[in-house]
């Protein structure tokens, strides 16, 4: 286990994936999205998942960040299978080691850009409550990192769709989770804007050395990270392979 | 960032949906707290009326008779005066129009009352001077029972003119709003100067009234005071005895017990005695008219109960010796009015001179019109006399021996041929005559036992206050539907906002917060919801409550008679409601966040919720409609009470009918869509949960409205017994006006085909549902004999079963409690007692032995004739009447009556019109309950309508498309409105049939008849009003730029 705060000089955290699958029941029978996906991050690791519309690409995104159950398959990230948890247990595993970061974003309306990056830190049990000041710094600080910093008490009607993502990514970084997950980041962006939040993703996740796993079908997007896979016939590929 | 800030910032994005919320709960507190209120109200207004009305009267120290009026002095050292005063009830008309006000309560007082009448004034309360139409100086007849304290219904009470008119002019003083019993109607007294009265009836320096303002221990004053003189008890002092008699002529049986026993205390002996006035004695073919005849039990009475002695003056006018036979002819006094002749045969077996015990002419009591004449001829009793008969030698015996027996027989046979209810001797001799016995009778005597009470009337008021019926439970039985209204539009709301915030749920779950977490910090937000809703609920409790007691005392006035009744806030009340309020506030939330659960993260990211089980609402449809079928057959065997019963059942029915619904709306159905009316039926079952909170609404309310308008009485009852008419008389009837001398005696024509059925009236509290105040006293009722085997009138139950419940009157009970009827309604809702239950009333105890159904009788109690005569022997004549007439002559025969009748305040009534002053107070109730529903119906459109644009704003989109393949404005209409055609028509269907299968029971009680007319009306209101709602939901909804949806995110 990883200590936090230490330097990162090895890199034995890492997400081990193992023959996962996932069918949904059907009226005409059981239908599989994923079939044997198996695969190995660490930290520091960022990769792109592709893949045509309906392959399955966000189900084992979920999968990963322990929103939706495998059929079949272990996830284990640092060591820990979420899906042996209970439910208080997996509920802070995921407050404490995963950020998300979904294509539209998903803000609360009633809150602030400050608000919506600090609510993650409202189920914090690893943190004492003396630390409110500490989030607050550090929730100022993401937002400055992501050219925010004058927006603060502005509301998300107030924002740009690329503003609000940056906000998002804040917000998933607040509580140093180990893996960052992000589904099509970009998706509901221009061009100008889908370059900035993918240049910030990928600014952020190396300066925290999360593990950053993105779900696409931007090429231009992929095409930035180191490793990128291919997501089709409910199984995982190298991409180009 | 805390919580709370989450917290408020949602309560105020969300405003709209949560106001809705609150609003809903609002209502719910608001409805209770006011039901609550209203019952309190009422209680309070009838407790203020009672205050009112008694002014500083705390005690009542009273007696069937007069006592002297200065006994009041000695209440007077408790530092207030003590109020002398007659208090009768009589009748006042107005001269000049003829006008009659009957039942009316006439006080006589003077200054120590109040503002009150001098010389020849009366004084009148408001409404009965406006029931006169009198204006001061008006000439007013009153007229009142005139005092005897000899029985009427012996042979010494005069019979003739029973009442006493007297003629006053009406003074311009405004008096007292006074009155000693209980009652939410307008004050009906007439005032009338004390001395005036006293003077009139007879009975100066007399009263038979003393008004009491705080004092400690009356009672015991009382008996440190009274004499026995006011006990109408006299001693007379003999020269060898004290006789102790009555005013009455008769000693009760409870006060020769005493006086027996006081005697042998001191060491003195006793000797009972029984007088009476034999027409003739008859020996040897000679008689002897008007003698004086004495029972004794002891000489010169023979012991032989056969046997006579004559004194030597009858032996000799007889030329009788001992062995003959000799005859007693003496008069009788019948229950039906008239006088019987009897014989009682003796064998003579001594002859007495006229010397010593012989020749005592106190064995008579002093018998007014007799004992003072100087001659038989003068003699003035209230019963026939043939002045024929008298013989010169029966002067000389009167002029020189007065009252001295001219016979005497045993004691126990003179009791059997003469002995009354009112008493069975007519004095008691305490011999030798001690100085000290009058004192020690005094002290051995309870007053309360001779008649002589000290009532507390203003405790007795104010515990009557309570009334007999529960508002504020019947309000809150019946608001419970709109309560539940209000409760599931609460729910409603609160359920479209969690829907509305299913994906910012999914987002905190995928932040991680636990389930539980996100369902403590709703059930946060509902709380805050519930608290302020509760809060808003109190203004609107007391706008409910004041709206409801405003109705009471205008729309609503036939339910309660009276416009006293003003609203009191009360502090529990309210509280009560708020506290509720929240409870079921939070509650509704509560389980309107169970199915948070089930649905994964990314289902709620993805706006999914949770598909219903189909098994679990079928089990629990199935469950409740069995339930509900047991109570059925329960309500239908007489095995559980039939209100509570429909209640169940009905409401079990209900839920049985929404679960089985919510099962097939949550069915996935695998049917293709075949038109605009499947895909809307495939749409209805898109959100189940809106389309069931929505059927469950218009269910509820069309359910009150129904079961409620069902009992609504048409006026066809059979509870009058076949009779069309019923009388009351303020002055009782002695003679019976189904025989010739009878209707000679009171001046009645004859009247063919009309019989009268003359029933004993003790005066007492109503028991009916005119009444408010809880009765504590109730009007007693006592039918003949003849009635009772005639059978009558319909029963509902008697304990036991039997063919004609009537005789059950004059069975003997185990423990000697006296058998009763009461209508049922009156047992139940008024008197709060059950078929075969105990209660005590004046120290006596009765059983409910049967009730009637629907009767005429609701206002009283019915004992028979016999146990009626033994409990109150003081009650004489007959003053409540049913009248067997054709019914074309009803009107004519009305007329007759009341107007021979008139001296007696004789008062016809039909008996329809009775019946239907009780089925109009029914009637009212239900008119009231019935808003109720309507208010429930109200509520459910709003939820309707709040779904229907929810619905068609949701499906925005899908709405937009189909106007892009081609579907015009028209056919989305059609489809919509279809969609919500169908929930309603779910909706009225449910709570229809549920209700008229619950109500069928009593329906059928009522013989088979259902208001159709006015359900169906209601029922087409309520369909109306949906479709309205649909309508403008659906305006709404499609008004909206659809095309443009589709483009939107």
């Amino acid at each position: 286990m990883i200590r936090r705060g230490s330097p990162r000089t090895y890199r034995a955290a890492m997400l081990d994936v193992f023959q996962i699958a996932k069918t949904y029941p059907a009226p005409r029978g059981p239908l599989t999205i994923l079939s044997g996906v198996s695969f190995t991050l660490h930290l520091g690791d960022a990769a792109a998942i592709m893949g045509p519309s309906g392959a399955g690409k966000s189900t084992l995104l979920y999968i990963l960040g322990g929103l939706e159950q495998p059929t079949s398959g272990t996830v284990a990230l640092d060591g820990r299978n979420p899906y042996a948890l209970s439910e208080k247990e997996l509920a802070a595993f995921r407050n404490q080691a995963i950020g998300f970061i979904f294509q539209d974003h998903c803000l609360l309306p009633q809150c602030s850009v400050l608000e919506n990056v600090l609510v993650p830190t409202l189920v914090s049990t690893t943190e004492p409550r003396a630390s409110a000041s500490g989030y607050i710094a550090r929730a100022r600080d993401l937002l400055a990192q992501v050219g925010l910093s004058d927006r603060l008490d502005h509301r998300p009607a107030e924002l740009s769709g690329g503003e609000k993502q940056r906000v998002a990514l804040a917000r998933a970084l607040i509580r140093k989770p180990l893996l960052l997950l992000c589904d099509e980041p970009t998706g509901n962006l221009d061009q100008a804007s889908a370059d900035v939040v993918a240049s910030l993703l990928l600014e952020l996740h190396r300066q925290q050395e999360t593990i950053l796993i993105v779900v696409t079908h931007s090429a231009e997007l992929a095409a930035r990270f180191p490793l990128r896979y291919e997501l089709r016939d409910a199984n995982l590929h190298p991409a180009g392979a | 960032m805390r919580t709370s800030t989450l917290l408020a910032r949602n309560l105020a994005w969300y405003w709209r949906t949560n106001l809705a919320v609150l609003l809903g709960v609002a209502t719910a507190a608001g409805v209770l707290g006011g039901a609550l209120l209203v019952g309190d109200s009422v209680r309070a207004s009838l407790r203020d009326l009672v205050l009112a009305r008694l002014g500083n009267t705390d005690y009542v120290v009273a007696r069937n008779g007069f006592f002297r009026e200065n006994l009041a002095a000695s209440f007077n050292k408790t530092g207030r005066e003590a109020c002398p005063t007659i208090a009768i009830e009589g009748m006042v008309a107005h001269q000049a129009s003829g006008r009659r006000a009957y039942a009316v309560q006439i006080y006589g007082v003077d200054q120590r009352f109040g503002p009150a009448p001098q010389g020849r004034q009366i004084l009148l309360s408001a409404a009965l001077a406006d029931e006169l139409g009198a204006k001061p100086g008006d000439t007013l007849l009153v007229r009142v029972e005139k005092p005897s304290a000899i029985p009427l219904e012996s042979l010494h009470g005069r019979k003739e003119d029973v009442g006493k008119t007297i003629r006053l002019t009406l003074g311009s003083a405004a008096p007292r709003e006074f009155s000693l019993n209980p009652q939410q109607g307008d004050v009906r007294a007439a005032y009338v100067p004390l001395a005036r009265l006293q003077k009139e009836l007879g009975e100066i320096g007399k009263v038979n009234t003393i008004l009491l303002g705080p004092t400690a221990d009356p009672a015991r004053l009382l008996a440190a005071h009274y004499t026995l003189e006011d006990l109408g008890i006299k001693t007379r002092t003999l020269p060898n005895a004290i006789a102790v008699e009555t005013d009455t002529t008769l000693i009760p049986d409870a006060l020769a017990e005493r006086a027996t026993a006081t005697a042998k205390s001191l060491g003195l002996s006793t000797q009972p005695v029984l007088t009476y006035l034999a027409n003739s004695i008859r020996a040897n073919g000679r008689e002897i008219p008007y003698s004086v005849v004495t029972a004794l039990a002891a000489p010169p009475a023979p012991a032989d109960p056969a046997s006579i002695t004559l004194n030597q003056w009858a032996a000799h006018d007889l030329n009788a010796k001992p062995g003959d036979p000799v005859s007693l002819d003496y008069y009788v006094w019948q229950s039906d009015g008239s006088l019987h002749t009897e014989t009682a045969q003796f064998r003579l077996v001594q002859i007495v001179p006229i010397a010593g015990a012989a020749a005592d002419r106190n064995y008579a009591p002093e018998y007014p019109g007799i004992t003072e004449s100087n001659s038989l001829r003068d003699w003035d009793p209230p019963f026939p006399l043939d002045l024929h008969r008298i013989r010169p030698a029966d002067e000389q015996y009167w002029k020189q021996y007065r009252t001295t027996p001219k016979a005497f027989i045993a004691l126990a046979r003179g009791q059997q041929l003469w002995g009354t209810r009112f008493g069975k001797l007519t004095s008691i001799r305490i011999s030798p005559p001690s100085p000290a016995f009058a004192g020690a009778l005094r002290a051995a005597l309870d007053p309360a036992q001779m008649g002589l009470t000290v009532t507390p009337v203003k405790a007795r008021s104010l515990a009557a206050s309570q009334g007999a019926t529960d508002f504020g439970e019947y309000f809150v039985y019946f608001s419970f539907f709109l309560m539940v209204s209000a409760l599931l539009l609460t729910g409603l709301f609160f359920k479209l906002g969690i829907e509305q915030r299913l994906r910012e749920i999914g987002v905190l779950r995928a932040l991680g917060f636990s389930i539980s977490r996100i369902r403590a910090m709703f059930l946060l937000e509902g709380a805050a919801l519930a608290v302020a809703g509760s809060l808003l609920g109190l203004a609107g409790a007391l706008a409910y409550g004041a709206i409801i007691v405003f109705g009471l005392r205008t729309w609503w006035i036939d339910a309660v008679g009276t416009r006293m009744i003003s609203l009191h806030p009360s502090i529990v009340s309210l509280a009560t409601g708020a506290l509720a309020g929240i409870v079921t506030g939070l509650g509704t939330i509560a389980f309107a966040l169970r199915k948070l659960e089930p649905v994964t993260p990314r289902g709620l990211l993805a706006g999914e919720q949770k598909r219903h089980s189909v098994k679990r609402p079928l089990i629990v449809g199935t469950i409740a409609a069995l339930l509900a079928l047991i109570l059925l057959a329960s309500a239908l065997l007489r095995a559980l009470d039939q209100t509570a019963a429909f209640f169940g059942a009905g409401t079990l029915l209900l839920i049985a009918a929404i679960s089985l619904q919510s099962a097939v709306l949550n069915r996935r159905s695998s049917a293709s869509i075949g038109g605009l009316t499947t895909l809307a039926l495939r749409s209805a079952a898109y959100r189940p949960g809106r389309s069931i909170l929505c059927i469950a609404q218009i269910a509820c309310a069309t359910f009150l409205i129904v079961s409620v308008d069902a009992f609504r009485q048409t006026g066809d009852s059979a509870g009058t017994g076949g009779y069309p008419l019923m009388a009351e008389s303020v002055l009782p009837l002695i003679h019976d006006p189904n025989t010739p001398a009878g209707r000679d005696a009171l001046n009645i024509p004859p009247l063919p085909g009309v019989r009268f059925i003359p029933f004993r009236l003790r005066p007492g509290d109503d028991t009916s549902c005119l009444n408010l105040y809880r009765p504590r006293n109730p009007r007693i009722l006592a039918p003949p004999a003849a009635f009772l085997r005639s059978a009558h009138f319909a029963f509902q139950d008697s304990v036991p079963h039997t063919p004609n419940p009537w005789l059950l009157l004059d069975e003997p009970l185990p423990g000697g409690a006296i058998p009763a009827i009461a209508d049922a309604s009156s047992m139940t809702y008024v008197l709060h007692l059950t078929l075969g239950q105990d209660f005590v009333l004046n120290g006596a105890r009765f059983r409910i032995v049967a009730a009637l159904h629907d009767s005429l009788f609701q206002s009283e109690l019915l004992i028979s004739e016999k146990n009626f005569l033994r409990l109150f022997p003081d009650v004489e004549g007959y003053r409540f009447f049913l009248l067997d007439v054709p019914p074309q002559k009803a009107q004519q025969v009305t007329g007759t009556l009341e107007d021979a009748l008139s001296d007696y305040g004789f008062d016809i009534q039909s008996t329809a019109a009775r019946l239907a002053g009780f089925h109009k107070v029914e009637n009212t109730y239900l008119s009231t309950f019935r808003s109720l529903g309507a208010l429930g119906l109200v509520l459910g459109t709003v939820g309707l309508a709040a779904i229907l644009l929810r619905n068609a704003l949701e499906r925005r989109r899908e709405l937009a498309l189909l106007r892009a393949v081609g579907y015009r404005p028209s056919h989305l209409a059609a489809m919509v409105l279809a969609e919500n055609l169908l929930l309603l028509l779910l909706g009225l269907a449910t709570g229809t049939v549920c209700a008229l299968l619950a109500i069928a029971p009593a329906v059928s009680l009522r013989g088979g008849q259902l208001p159709v007319a006015s359900l169906a009306l209601l029922l087409a209101a309520v369909l109306a009003t949906g479709i309205g709602a649909s309508l403008a939901a659906t305006r709404a909804a499609l008004r909206s730029p659809l095309l443009a949806a589709l483009r939107s995110e």
